[in-house]
């Protein structure tokens, strides 16, 4: 910010000394005319020059308009916030125009002109090789545009013909006043590059230093989530642990209480071990009826809200649009209405295989198929992806392999290169699952009720 | 922001407007009024009384108004001739100079290389009324640099040699035919050469005047190269010499002439136009009887003398350069106005046509007693074979250069040739110098 400051008061700065110049020139030319006029030295004026001199008045008048423009560009567009009213490159190329212009007025004799716009233009100008391109085009203008330099300009008369008209010790002090202010133009032009390239330096070593703090806080955000998965994990298994001693602890310490008394009075009172007997069946079965509301706490939020077939649409859509996956999903099994535990295995399954297809196969085609044959569903799912070298139990295959145990189901996997029907890249997992109705479970529970 | 680009809108607007009035202006006033302004000098540059250069131009104007009903022509008068150089040059510094104007003899070099003058080549060649053939080619040619041309003759002056009629017959001498010699010459001043009393042959007659009729230059046309070891140019030193140890170390001054004590003195011929016919003729040299011959020719040359002319140039920077260019053409290459040269001025017109007519023979020998020496075929050969000194930038100083080496080899003991070849190389390089 304080360089920026900086900048600004030294490029007005620049600004008023390049006026102080021009005015300079254009206060000599005509004054040292009018001058050589009243004094009869015209004819030795133009012997002298051999050459004749522009109109005395077209030098100020030029080089003032010309210098009025310049300055009323860099000024608005200096204060238009916005910045995009005209195109960059436009206003390079009309100030450069300008630049030359104006170094033509003053007869050649200053082309320090350049450089302040030089100075206007490096700053508009964020892309370094169009930068690069204005310094070595303004510098050839700067160091080619002089009266001692440039062909052109032997056709204008040279200030120091002019200035020959006076005495030498005022010829002295005029031309000293030219190179000092020339040199000062020099100074302050050589002072703002040094600031500018500076201030870039110290922006570049900022934003070097943003960047290294936004990286360690990015490791620092994957350690806490990392701590944090374990965490849930942890307290999940709390809530796990709590909730199996809340409810099955106190059930089975009940049933083991009940039985235990039961087999005491069993040969002292038949009747009324019989009774305890039916007290520690029905305490059996609300132990049940807590397990199962337990684990319904536990079901996916899904299958919780819709039945299995929408559960299923979702997630896979879901899937679809968070990975770019494409999954070919065919249903033949007709209705999906099984018993809960047999559709939160399915989900899981599905679930799963999706993930390690995308996660480890790197697959980004997925067909599942969903079909029943006999009372027996078979989910065949297969990617195109790289497949797996050996096939490890990891990624929840074995999770889904006890799954299906509990439920007498079966789960075949393998490269997809290596099932004798495929023979294609990719992975595949099938698992089969004798369903029953909702009916047969209502059933299956009053039969153990009984 | 909007009310600032209103702004600059309105700005763009106005400035668009004065643009367009401006142009228009300017575009109409080519088919209305225009005004072509003349530099000119009143009186006589040759020097002479009752010349009159404003009374030709009067007459071209008038003519020129009544043939370009638009054009109004002006010009400044009472700046003097021998003011006219400063005054041109400061109307030049100041960038107001006329369009075109009258370019006096010894400037032209100068304002044809500093680029004041506009190069006439590719205009003449399109105007009708102008052909090259009509002029002396002398003339035309005093008015070329480096091979432009860069201003029209108006009126020329040569080189003639004054003879005091009275010495000649007071020592039995006859009056040089106009096809005379340096040997004739320099019999005849032998002959009048009487130190003791006070009697000399020619004065002001330099190695410079002697060139001319030997028909040697001392410079290249472009003035690159000087040729001042050239036998022609030797043999005109060498005779300047000779003519000057007759006067036995006596250095012979113009009084000396005016009292008629000398024979010979070369002079323009206005001067001789202006001072022949009465009532001048009083005003000078009354203490004898004068007149006028060609300059005398050298053993290489002929009788050749230096053209002097003054030249109508065009202003670089006008914005009339063509109606300028008609009316240099009209004053220049018109015979009618030509013609007022000989009652208003005592040059001689450029225009073969003019000089060549009997008529203004008679006009000009009506003021002649006797008739003079001089008819229109002596002035017609004259003018055709006359020599127009190099126009060069750098051709005062080289002069000054060569007349040192001249000066200093008549005055040293080393040998003439050797020292000639070393100033002959030394000019050289600095012609050469950039």
């Amino acid at each position: 910010m304080r360089n920026e400051k900086l900048l600004k008061d030294t490029s007005i700065l620049m600004y008023v000394l390049n006026a102080v110049i021009i005015l300079y020139y254009c206060m000599i030319v005509p004054a040292t005319t009018y001058r050589i006029c009243h004094s009869f030295s015209a004819y030795q004026f133009i012997s002298e020059a051999d050459r004749i001199p522009m109109k005395p008045m077209r030098m100020p008048l030029m080089a003032v308009m010309l210098f009025f423009v310049l300055w009323q560009i860099s000024f608005r567009k200096g204060r238009s916030s916005a910045g995009n009213r005209f195109p960059v490159w436009s206003v390079c190329a009309v100030e450069i125009i300008i630049c030359v212009l104006l170094i033509e007025s003053l007869n050649f004799y200053y082309s320090g002109i350049a450089l302040l716009v030089l100075t206007d233009l490096v700053n508009d100008v964020r892309n370094n090789r169009v930068r690069f391109l204005l310094i070595g085009l303004l510098t050839l203008i700067f160091a080619v545009g002089r009266y001692e330099v440039l062909p052109v300009a032997s056709s204008r008369t040279p200030l120091s013909v002019y200035l020959e008209y006076y005495k030498p010790g005022i010829r002295m002090f005029l031309s000293g006043i030219e190179s000092t202010l020339v040199s000062a133009n020099t100074l302050l032009f050589v002072f703002y590059m040094v600031q500018l390239f500076a201030g870039q330096k110290e922006e570049n070593e900022r934003i070097q230093s943003l960047n290294n703090q936004l990286s360690d806080a990015n490791l620092q955000l994957k350690k806490i989530n990392a701590e944090m998965e374990r965490m849930t994990e942890i307290r999940e298994r709390n809530r796990f642990a709590r909730e199996i001693h809340d409810t099955l602890g106190h059930t089975l310490t009940g049933i083991i209480m009940g039985s235990q008394a039961s087999l005491a009075l069993f040969d002292i009172n038949p009747g009324e071990a019989r009774k305890k007997m039916e007290t520690v069946t029905q305490s059996a079965r609300d132990g049940l009826a807590d397990v199962r509301q337990s684990i319904k706490a536990l079901r996916p939020d899904a299958l919780e809200k819709h039945n299995l077939d929408q559960a299923l649409e979702e997630m896979i859509i879901k899937f679809q649009a968070t990975t770019s996956a494409f999954i070919r999903y065919e249903q033949e099994a007709g209705s999906l209405d099984f018993a809960e535990d047999e559709e939160d295995t399915l989900y899981r399954i599905i679930q799963e295989c999706m993930t390690n297809a995308v996660r480890h196969g790197h697959a980004d085609y997925i067909r599942i198929r969903m079909s029943k044959h006999d009372d027996v569903l078979v989910i065949d799912i297969r990617d195109n992806g790289k497949g797996c070298s050996s096939v490890t139990e990891g990624f929840g295959l074995r999770h889904m392999q006890e799954r299906l145990d509990l439920l007498s189901g079966s789960l075949t996997y393998g490269n997809r290169r290596d099932d004798p029907g495929d023979g294609e890249n990719g992975f595949y997992v099938i698992a089969s699952l004798p369903v029953r109705k909702k009916e047969e479970e209502q059933k299956h529970d009053q039969s153990a009720d009984c | 922001m909007s009310r600032n680009e209103n702004k600059i809108s309105l700005l763009v607007v106005v400035t668009v407007l004065i643009v367009m009035v401006v142009g228009a202006w300017r575009i109409s006033g080519l088919y209305n009024q225009v005004t072509l302004t003349i530099g000119v000098y009143s009186g006589s540059y040759w020097d002479t009384p009752n010349g009159d250069c404003y009374q030709i131009l009067d007459t071209a104007i008038s003519e020129f108004e009544e043939q370009h009903p638009n054009v109004k022509v002006n010009y400044v008068s009472g700046i003097g001739a021998d003011d006219y150089s400063e005054w041109l040059a400061e109307q030049i510094l100041l960038g107001k100079e006329p369009d075109l104007y009258f370019v006096l003899p010894e400037d032209f070099t100068l304002l044809a290389s500093s680029g004041a003058l506009a190069k006439l080549d590719d205009m003449l060649f399109e105007k009708k009324e102008f052909h090259r053939e009509d002029f002396y080619s002398p003339c035309l040619l005093a008015g070329r640099y480096n091979g432009v041309q860069y201003a029209l003759p108006h009126e020329s002056v040569p080189s003639i040699m004054f003879v005091n009629k009275t010495l000649l017959a007071e020592n039995g001498i006859e009056f040089p035919g106009s096809d005379w010699t340096w040997d004739d010459f320099y019999r005849i001043c032998q002959k009048v050469t009487d130190p003791e009393n006070h009697r000399y042959g020619v004065y002001n007659y330099t190695w410079t005047s002697a060139l001319y009729s030997n028909g040697a230059s001392l410079f290249s046309d472009d003035g690159k190269k000087c040729f001042l070891s050239d036998d022609k140019v030797q043999q005109a030193v060498q005779f300047v010499q000779k003519l000057k140890a007759l006067n036995e170390g006596y250095t012979v001054t113009s009084k000396d002439f005016d009292l008629g004590y000398v024979a010979f003195r070369p002079f323009l011929y206005s001067e001789y136009r202006a001072y022949q016919p009465y009532p001048w003729r009083v005003k000078r040299y009354t203490h004898f009887e004068w007149d006028a011959v060609t300059m005398p020719a050298g053993p290489k040359g002929d009788n050749i003398s230096e053209l002097h002319t003054m030249l109508v140039g065009l202003s670089s920077r006008s914005r009339h350069t063509d109606l300028a260019l008609d009316f240099a053409v009209l004053l220049c290459s018109d015979p009618d106005i030509q013609q007022n040269i000989y009652r208003y001025s005592h040059g001689i017109s450029p225009l073969k046509s003019v000089t060549g007519n009997k008529d203004n023979e008679l006009l000009l020998r009506h003021d002649i007693p006797g008739g003079g020496a001089f008819g229109n075929e002596l002035i017609s050969e004259i003018m055709s074979t006359a020599a127009v000194s190099p126009r060069f930038s750098k051709y005062d100083q080289a002069m000054n250069m060569a007349e040192a080496a001249v000066n200093e080899s008549q005055n040293s003991s080393v040998s003439i040739g050797g020292l000639m070849y070393s100033a002959e190389r030394e000019i050289t390089e600095f012609l050469n110098k950039k």
